[in-house]
C-alpha cells in the first residue's frame, strides 16, 4: 500500500533562483519595440498639447508666445470647425456602414462554390490595393468627370448626362471613392467569419428543418456579429484619419463643404502656417478619439478575448 | 477561430447537384452566380478602364461616348517615364522595403515576448500598440514637422523611413503574435529536450515554422508603406518625394490629361496590387491585427 | 540507463491552490516501464513534465540516476519524448527530425547518419526518410517520433499519450511495438495514458493517480486483483467493478431484503456495521430466478443484456431496490433476455471490502 498521507505543510510555487533577471531576458525582445514606438508616437503628442498654448505662425520666426487656454477658445467659437467635426462624422460613418452593407452582400455572394470564385474575389479585393491617391485621382477624372466621365455615361440614358457631380456633391463624391475602396476590406472580413462557421452547425440547422433564410437569421448573423463590430472599429480607425481622397479629389471644398478633421488641420498648418491653432485642434481630436476609442478598444478586447478563449 | 481562411470543402455544392428534390430549383444558384460575376467586374472596372485608358492615346481618351476600341500604345507611359518618375520610384522603393525591413527587425522579436513567452503585463504593451493606431496622426503631423525641421531632415527620406516603421509596427506585431501563436507549445518542448538552445531553437524551428508569417506580413507593411501619402506630402519635396507625390505634381504639371494620368496611376498602383494580389489569403489577418485568419 | 526517483514531488500552480501533484512518491527500477494512469486532470501529465523538466518541481524532488533534477533545464537531463501530437519539426525531413537530437548535441555527421538509418530500420521508417512529416500517415508519424527518441540513446524514456492520435486497430497494434521494443533496448521508460487498456498490458507496474495524489502502485495483476481503494476498485476493469455500501449483518451483508452471505474469512475483516463491498462482474454465479433461488443469492431482473461473443455481459438492477445496478460478466450465448428474473452468488473468495467512510482496503 503506497497511499501518501498528507503532510500539513503546505506547498508553495517554487521561486526560480534567478526569477527578476529570467523576466527581463523575456522582456528584452519587447523592448526595442516598445521604445521606439514611444519615441515615434507618443512624444510628438506631448508637443502638440505644449504648441496648442502658443500662438505661433511659421511664416513669421520668434513670434511663439503663450497664450494659455486661447487657442482652444478660438477652437470651440470656430463655426467651421464644428462643420468640419460633422463631416468627419458623416463621412466616417457613412463610409463604414454603407461599406459593411455591401461588403456582407458580397460575402455572401462570394460563400458559394462556383466556378472562377477566386478570381471574382480576386477582381473584388483590387480596389482596397490600388494606392489611394491613384484612387481618388482615377474617380476624379476618369469616373466622375462630368462631360468624359463614365459615372455619366451610364447615367446619360436616364437623364442625368452633365451633372458635375464633384461640385454639386462634394462630400458623397469622396464617400462614394471611399466605399469603393473599403467594400472589399469589409468583404473580406466578413467572408472569413462566414467561413469560419463550422459546418455541422449548419446541417443541424437544416436537418432541424431551417430554410436558407432562417439559417441566416438564426445561425449565421450571430456568428457574423463579432466579425460585423470588428470591421466597423477598424473601418473606422482607417477612415476617420482619411486625407488623400480629399486632398485629391476636393482639396476640402468647395470653402469647407467636403473638408474633415484631418484635412482641415493639415489646411491651418500647412497653408494658414498657425501651429497653435491646428495643434489645439489636434488635442481636441485626440481627446474626442479617445472617447470613442475607449469604447472600440472594449469591442477589439472582446473580440481577442473569444479568439483565446 | 482556428479556421483558416481556405476554401471550404465543396461537400455543399456537391450534394445539392444529387439531391433529385432540388432540381426544380437549379435555376437559383445560377443566377447568383451571373449576378456575383457582374457585382466582381462591376466593381473592378473602373481598375480596367484606367488600365485601359493608360495605352490610349489621349485623342481616343477623351471621346464620348467612352471608346472601347483603339489601338494600344504605350506613349503615355514613355510621357510618364521622361517626366522623371525614376527617382520617386527609386524612393518609395526605398522608403518601403528600409521601413518593411525595420518593421522586422523590430516586430518579430516582440511577438516571441508576447506569444512564444509572455510575461506579466503582456496584454497591456499589446493593446497600447493597437491604440497608438487609433490617435489620429494628424494630430501628430505639427510636432513632427516642427522636430524634422529642426533637425534639417525635412526632404529626407530617412525620415520617411522611421515614419512609416513607427505606422507598420502595430499591425505587424499583432499579425507576427497572430503566427507565432500558431506554434504548437510541443514544438519548443521537444526542442529544449533535443538539447537545443533558445537561440537554436528559434532558428530551427520557430523561424522556418513562421516563415510564411513573416512573408505575409512584408507584403501588408509594404502594401501600407508604398501607399502612404500624408507624411510624404507634408515632410518632402524635391529630392525625397515618393510616387503618390509624383502624381499630384503630374496633374499640376501636365493638366488634366487622362490617357496620361491613368499610365502613371497605373504605375503607380501596380506594384501594390500585385504585393496584394499575393497576399490576399493573409490580407484579413494583417488588416485585423490578427484577431481573424 | 538510470532510475527515476520522485520523492516527495509536487507541483502547485498559484500558492494556496490545490496542488495539480501532490506530494508524489514513486521509485522506478532502472530498465522499468512505469505506466502513469488516471482520469483526467488527475495530475499524470504534470508529473510526467515535471521529470520532463516543463513543468517546475515546487517540492520534493526527481532524481535521474541520483542526481536531483530541481532547477536542471530539459536539455542537460538526458530525457528523451514523445509528445501526444508527435510535435515533429514540420520543415525537417524524417530523416533531420531524428536527426535533429544528434545534431544539438554535436555529434559528427557519419555518426548521425549511422544512428538515424539503424533506427529507421527497426522502425520501418528506411523509404521514408527523405519525406516531410506531412507527407507522413497518423502512424507513421508516431513512429518518427519514436525514432527522434530512440536515436538519442537518453537515460529515460518520456511518452505523454502516445497512442491517442491513433485509430482503434493502429493503437493496438502500436501497443504491442512499442512494449516490444521497450524491452529489447531496456531504456527505462515513463508512460501516461488515460486509457486502462494500455496501462494493463504495458507497464511493468502501474501507478494510479486521481486528484493530483498516487492511489496505488503496483503491477497490473495486483492493480486488479488487491486495489487499495474503491477508487482504485472502480477506474481498473471494464465494465467496471459492483460497489455496494450495505449495512453489515450475523453472517454477511444485507443487499436490499435478502442477506449475502460472506465467507467466514472475509466477515472478519469487517469492523463497523457498514461496509463497502466490492465484486468484479465476472465473480457472480448466475442461477435461473425462476427455477427456485438458493439461498444467499440476490434476485434481480436483466434490463440489458451485451453479447460480445466470448462473454455477455448483463446489466440489471435488483428486485428489492431498483435504484441499485449490478454488472455481470457470464458466458456468450448465455441466452439471458431482458427482463429475466435472475439469482446472483459470489462465486469467489476474492471479495474485495473497503471502509464506506475512507474508501480504503479492508
Amino acid at each position: 500500500m503506497t497511499v501518501t498521507e498528507q503532510r500539513p505543510a503546505e506547498i508553495v510555487p517554487r521561486q526560480p533562483a534567478s526569477a527578476g533577471r529570467e523576466g527581463w531576458i523575456r522582456r528584452a525582445p519587447l523592448l526595442p519595440a516598445l521604445i521606439f514606438t514611444i519615441i515615434v508616437t507618443q512624444l510628438p503628442f506631448l508637443f502638440t498639447i505644449y504648441y496648442s498654448l502658443q500662438s505661433w505662425n511659421l511664416v513669421r520666426p520668434g513670434s511663439a508666445q503663450f497664450v494659455g487656454l486661447d487657442n482652444y477658445v478660438k477652437v470651440f467659437t470656430d463655426s467651421q470647425f464644428r462643420g468640419v467635426a460633422v463631416n468627419t462624422v458623416v463621412l466616417t460613418a457613412g463610409a463604414v456602414l454603407i461599406s459593411m452593407v455591401l461588403g456582407l452582400a458580397f460575402a455572401l455572394l462570394l460563400d458559394r462554390q462556383f466556378r472562377g470564385r477566386g478570381f471574382v474575389r480576386t477582381l473584388l479585393i483590387t480596389p482596397f490595393l490600388i494606392t489611394p491617391v491613384a484612387a481618388a485621382l482615377l474617380w476624379k477624372t476618369v469616373l466622375f468627370d462630368p462631360t468624359y466621365g463614365l459615372i455619366n455615361f451610364v447615367l446619360s440614358p436616364f437623364g442625368a448626362g452633365q451633372t458635375d457631380w464633384i461640385s454639386a456633391f462634394p462630400l458623397t463624391s469622396v464617400m462614394v471613392a471611399l466605399v469603393w475602396q473599403w467594400t472589399p476590406f469589409m468583404m473580406l472580413l466578413t467572408l472569413a467569419g462566414l467561413q469560419s462557421q463550422p459546418h455541422d452547425v449548419l446541417e443541424a440547422a437544416r436537418v432541424d428543418g431551417a430554410g436558407s433564410f432562417a439559417i441566416f437569421r438564426e445561425v449565421t448573423l450571430p456568428h457574423l456579429r463579432r466579425f460585423i463590430e470588428l470591421g466597423i472599429v477598424l473601418g473606422a480607425i482607417y477612415l476617420v484619419n482619411t486625407f488623400d481622397a480629399i486632398y485629391m479629389m476636393t482639396q476640402g471644398g468647395p470653402g469647407t463643404a467636403s473638408a474633415n478633421l484631418p484635412f482641415y488641420i493639415y489646411q491651418r498648418a500647412f497653408l494658414g502656417f498657425d501651429i497653435g491653432q491646428s495643434a489645439a485642434m489636434g488635442v481636441v481630436v485626440v481627446i474626442a478619439t479617445i472617447i470613442v476609442s475607449t469604447f472600440a478598444l472594449r469591442l477589439i478586447f472582446r473580440s481577442f478575448q473569444t479568439e483565446e478563449g | 477561430m482556428a479556421a483558416p481562411t481556405t476554401e471550404r470543402p465543396a461537400s455543399t455544392g456537391d450534394t445539392r447537384e444529387l439531391a433529385p428534390a432540388r432540381r426544380g430549383n437549379r435555376a437559383g444558384p445560377a443566377l447568383l452566380t451571373v449576378l456575383t460575376w457582374i457585382v466582381g467586374i462591376g466593381f473592378f472596372f473602373p481598375i480596367l478602364w484606367m488600365v485601359l485608358t493608360a495605352f490610349k492615346k489621349e485623342a481616343d481618351a477623351y471621346t464620348s461616348p467612352p471608346s472601347l476600341f483603339f489601338t494600344p500604345t504605350l506613349e503615355q507611359f514613355e510621357t510618364v517615364f521622361s517626366s522623371g518618375i525614376g527617382p520617386y520610384l527609386l524612393n518609395s522603393l526605398f522608403a518601403t522595403v528600409m521601413s518593411t525591413v525595420f518593421v522586422l527587425l523590430l516586430a518579430v522579436p516582440a511577438a516571441y515576448a508576447v506569444s512564444l513567452r509572455p510575461v506579466k503585463k503582456t496584454q497591456d504593451v499589446l493593446f497600447f500598440f493597437i491604440s497608438t493606431k487609433m490617435l489620429p496622426v494628424v494630430a501628430a503631423i505639427v510636432p513632427i514637422y516642427v522636430v524634422v525641421n529642426n533637425i534639417g531632415m525635412l526632404d529626407n527620406i530617412w525620415t520617411l523611413v522611421v515614419l512609416y516603421t513607427a505606422m507598420n509596427l502595430p499591425i505587424a506585431v499583432w499579425m507576427m503574435r497572430s503566427f507565432f501563436q500558431e506554434v504548437p507549445k510541443e514544438l519548443l518542448e521537444a526542442a529544449s529536450m533535443d538539447g537545443a538552445s533558445l537561440w537554436r531553437s528559434m532558428r530551427e524551428v520557430v523561424l522556418p515554422v513562421v516563415s510564411p508569417g513573416i512573408a505575409a506580413t512584408s507584403l501588408i507593411c509594404v502594401i501600407f508603406a508604398w501607399n502612404e501619402f500624408f507624411f510624404a506630402v507634408n515632410l518632402t519635396a524635391a529630392t525625397a518625394a515618393t510616387v503618390p507625390v509624383f502624381l499630384v505634381g503630374f496633374i499640376t504639371s501636365e493638366g488634366l490629361y487622362f490617357a496620361k494620368l491613368c499610365a502613371a496611376a497605373t504605375m503607380c498602383a501596380l506594384p501594390v496590387v500585385v504585393a496584394g494580389w499575393i497576399a490576399q489569403n493573409k490580407l484579413v489577418q494583417g488588416l485585423s491585427f490578427g484577431a481573424v485568419k | 540507463m538510470a532510475d527515476v526517483v520522485f520523492d516527495q514531488a509536487s507541483r502547485v500552480y498559484t500558492a494556496g491552490a490545490k496542488p495539480a501533484v501532490n506530494r508524489l512518491d514513486l521509485e522506478i527500477a532502472e530498465g522499468e516501464f512505469v505506466v502513469l494512469v488516471g482520469p483526467s486532470g488527475s495530475g499524470k501529465s504534470t508529473a510526467l513534465r515535471m521529470l520532463a523538466g516543463l513543468e517546475e518541481i515546487d517540492d520534493g524532488e526527481i532524481r535521474i540516476g541520483g542526481r536531483n533534477m530541481v532547477g536542471v533545464p530539459s536539455r542537460d537531463r538526458d530525457i528523451a519524448m514523445v509528445f501526444q501530437n508527435y510535435a515533429l519539426y514540420p520543415n525537417k525531413t524524417v530523416g533531420d527530425n531524428m536527426a535533429f537530437p544528434l545534431k544539438m548535441r554535436g555529434v559528427d555527421k557519419a555518426t548521425q547518419q549511422e544512428k538515424v538509418r539503424a533506427a529507421a530500420d527497426i522502425l520501418g521508417l528506411t523509404d521514408y526518410l527523405d519525406r516531410k512529416p506531412k507527407a507522413l500517415s497518423g502512424g507513421q508519424r508516431q513512429r518518427v517520433a519514436m525514432g527522434r527518441a530512440i536515436v538519442r540513446e537518453p537515460q529515460v524514456f518520456l511518452m505523454d499519450e502516445p497512442l491517442s492520435n491513433l485509430d482503434a486497430k493502429m493503437r493496438v497494434s502500436t501497443r504491442t511495438e512499442i512494449a516490444a521494443m521497450q524491452r529489447r533496448l531496456g531504456v527505462t521508460t515513463v508512460y501516461v495514458t488515460h486509457d486502462q487498456v494500455e496501462a494493463m498490458t504495458m507497464g511493468d507496474r502501474v501507478a494510479l493517480l486521481a486528484d493530483g495524489k498516487l492511489q496505488q502502485f503496483d503491477t497490473p495483476a495486483d492493480l486488479y486483483d488487491k486495489p487499495a481503494n474503491a477508487f482504485v476498485a472502480g477506474f481498473i476493469g471494464s465494465p467496471a467493478m459492483n460497489l455496494f455500501t450495505l449495512p453489515v449483518s450475523a453472517e454477511g451483508v444485507r443487499i436490499g431484503s435478502s442477506e449475502l452471505r460472506l465467507p467466514r474469512e472475509v466477515q472478519s475483516r469487517i469492523s463497523g456495521d457498514r461496509v463497502t463491498l466490492g465484486i468484479r462482474p465476472e465473480q457472480w454465479g448466475v442461477a435461473n430466478g425462476d427455477g427456485g433461488a438458493s439461498a444467499g443469492g440476490v434476485k434481480a431482473q436483466v434490463d440489458v443484456v451485451e453479447e460480445l461473443g466470448s462473454d455477455a455481459y448483463l446489466y440489471a438492477h435488483l428486485d428489492d431496490d431498483a435504484q441499485t445496478a449490478v454488472v455481470v460478466r457470464t458466458a456468450g450465448r448465455s441466452g439471458a433476455r431482458r427482463g429475466d428474473q435472475i439469482v446472483l452468488t459470489p462465486t469467489s473468495d476474492e471479495l474485495h471490502l473497503f471502509d464506506p467512510e475512507s474508501g480504503d482496503r479492508l
